[in-house]
């Protein structure tokens, strides 16, 4: 591919997001990264027909979707609840509803892998608010701690570089810290602002602006 | 409050996304949602810029015994519809046939647009309950003859194609006449051979994605 070596956009109607690096000798690496794409090394076509065939009762085609998104769906319920054995029911509970409701998934509002992983990502938060109400243990308070720097780390670990991380960057310390709280472990504003220790009007404004300023990025 | 102005749609789009709203909240925003395709076009971008959260989560094996308990769990469960007699037949062919022809009187009297399919769905008796329009982007419910559900249980619309494993179609209107809206995989449906059955679920519909209760009425689906 020819780089220029500045960023450029593929085609005005394509959600296309191209940047390119250069490196050494007039070299330029491209990367790619269609928007509905983003979310899945998988086809994004191919998981979408894979759920219409579900929502026909094709037994086959979601045997096919198991096992080439179970394991991903598993490390985002893991990540939400940071306890194996609960993250296995939830990956569990996530297949029986995508079978059952795969007739409800609407290919023009998200990409499928989106769909399936806000399945996941629900069960697993109403997990866990059915456990805040029993007194915090020391694990679950770990596993809430791990905000910080350790998730910072990994996801400079990234598979592949992706406009996540670039955008990521971007947002102070704490507006990511926020947003990633709420968003795995479904923290409403006020734990939050107890969690962090900080005033509840700095929370919401974290937020807030993290998640414009992480849209912004994504989109540019 | 005023809903059309774009920053609070956006910003109260972000908080449901986020999953930042007390139930109640949450509850009106779905309502707001439910005839304001922008707003849910604008909730699925945020949804779709939150989901990037999850790429860099390292993929974790599932052990095989997970899907064993997920097979077990989704054995198809058939649906009961009664068989139909010689009699019964003939019965519900004479009522959708009086059906098609009150549907196109109708549509032609009021509707903008048409209706493309129509279905007339019986009791268990065999008397004509309710009728039920498919245009290109809802259900139209006209009760003929439909009982009200108890308090605590709603009524759940379902689509039976050839297979014979029920899908979902949603909610029967509260008070029995209204729409119900379809996304795109429930309309592709309507063009395929498929039956229709009306099941008493509890309140909010059937928590399995299956029918739980006794199918009311049923019926077939003819195109127009």
């Amino acid at each position: 591919m020819n780089g220029t070596g500045a960023p450029r956009r593929l085609g005005s109607a394509s959600q296309a997001v191209v940047w390119l690096t250069g490196w050494g000798r007039g070299q330029a690496r491209e990367f790619v990264l269609i928007r509905s794409k983003t979310i899945s090394t998988i086809d994004t076509d191919q998981l979408g027909q894979l759920l219409t065939d579900c929502a026909q009762g094709n037994r086959r085609a979601f045997e096919t979707l198991y096992r080439t998104s179970s394991a991903r769906l598993h490390g985002v319920a893991l990540r939400c609840v940071g306890r194996r054995e609960l993250a296995e029911e939830i990956v569990q509970e996530s297949f029986v509803r995508i079978w059952n409701n795969a007739a409800r998934y609407d290919a023009s509002l998200s990409a499928p892998m989106t769909w399936m992983v806000n399945i996941t990502r629900h069960l697993a938060i109403d997990l866990l608010r059915r456990r805040h109400e029993e007194p915090l243990d020391e694990a679950h308070l770990q596993a809430l701690a791990d905000e910080g720097p350790s998730a910072h780390e990994q996801l400079n670990q990234a598979r592949e570089a992706t406009a996540l991380n670039l955008c990521l960057e971007e947002l102070e310390g704490m507006q990511r810290q926020s947003i990633l709280t709420a968003y795995f472990h479904g923290l409403s504003n006020a734990e939050l602002a107890q969690q962090l220790a900080a005033p509840l009007g700095s929370v919401k404004s974290w937020i807030r602006r993290g998640m414009e300023r992480l849209r912004r990025c994504l989109e540019s | 409050m005023n809903y059309q102005n774009p920053t609070l749609r956006r910003a109260l789009a972000a908080d449901y996304a986020i999953g930042l709203m007390p139930p109640t909240a949450r509850r009106r925003f779905e309502h707001l949602m439910a005839d304001d395709q922008a707003l849910q076009v604008e909730l699925a971008q945020w949804q779709e810029t939150l989901a990037t959260l999850t790429l860099p989560i390292a993929e974790e094996p599932v052990p095989e015994q997970v899907w064993d308990r997920i097979v077990a769990r989704i054995e198809p469960q058939r649906l009961h519809v009664p068989r139909r007699s010689r009699v019964r037949h003939w019965a519900r062919l004479t009522a959708l046939a009086a059906a098609v022809v009150l549907a196109v009187g109708i549509g032609m009297f009021y509707n903008r647009d048409e209706a493309l399919y129509s279905a007339t769905l019986v009791s268990a008796a065999n008397q004509p309950a309710v009728q039920i329009r498919a245009f290109g982007q809802y259900l139209q419910v006209e009760p003929v003859n439909l009982a009200s559900a108890p308090v605590d249980r709603s009524m759940e619309l379902w689509a039976i194609p050839a297979d014979g494993k029920p899908i979902s179609l949603g909610l029967m209107p509260a008070g029995g006449k209204g729409k119900i809206s379809l996304n795109e995989s429930q309309r592709k449906l309507l063009g395929e051979p498929i039956a229709l059955a009306i099941s008493l679920e509890p309140a909010g519909g059937s928590p399995t994605g299956q029918p739980t209760g006794p199918v009311l009425y049923h019926g077939e689906v003819v195109t127009l």
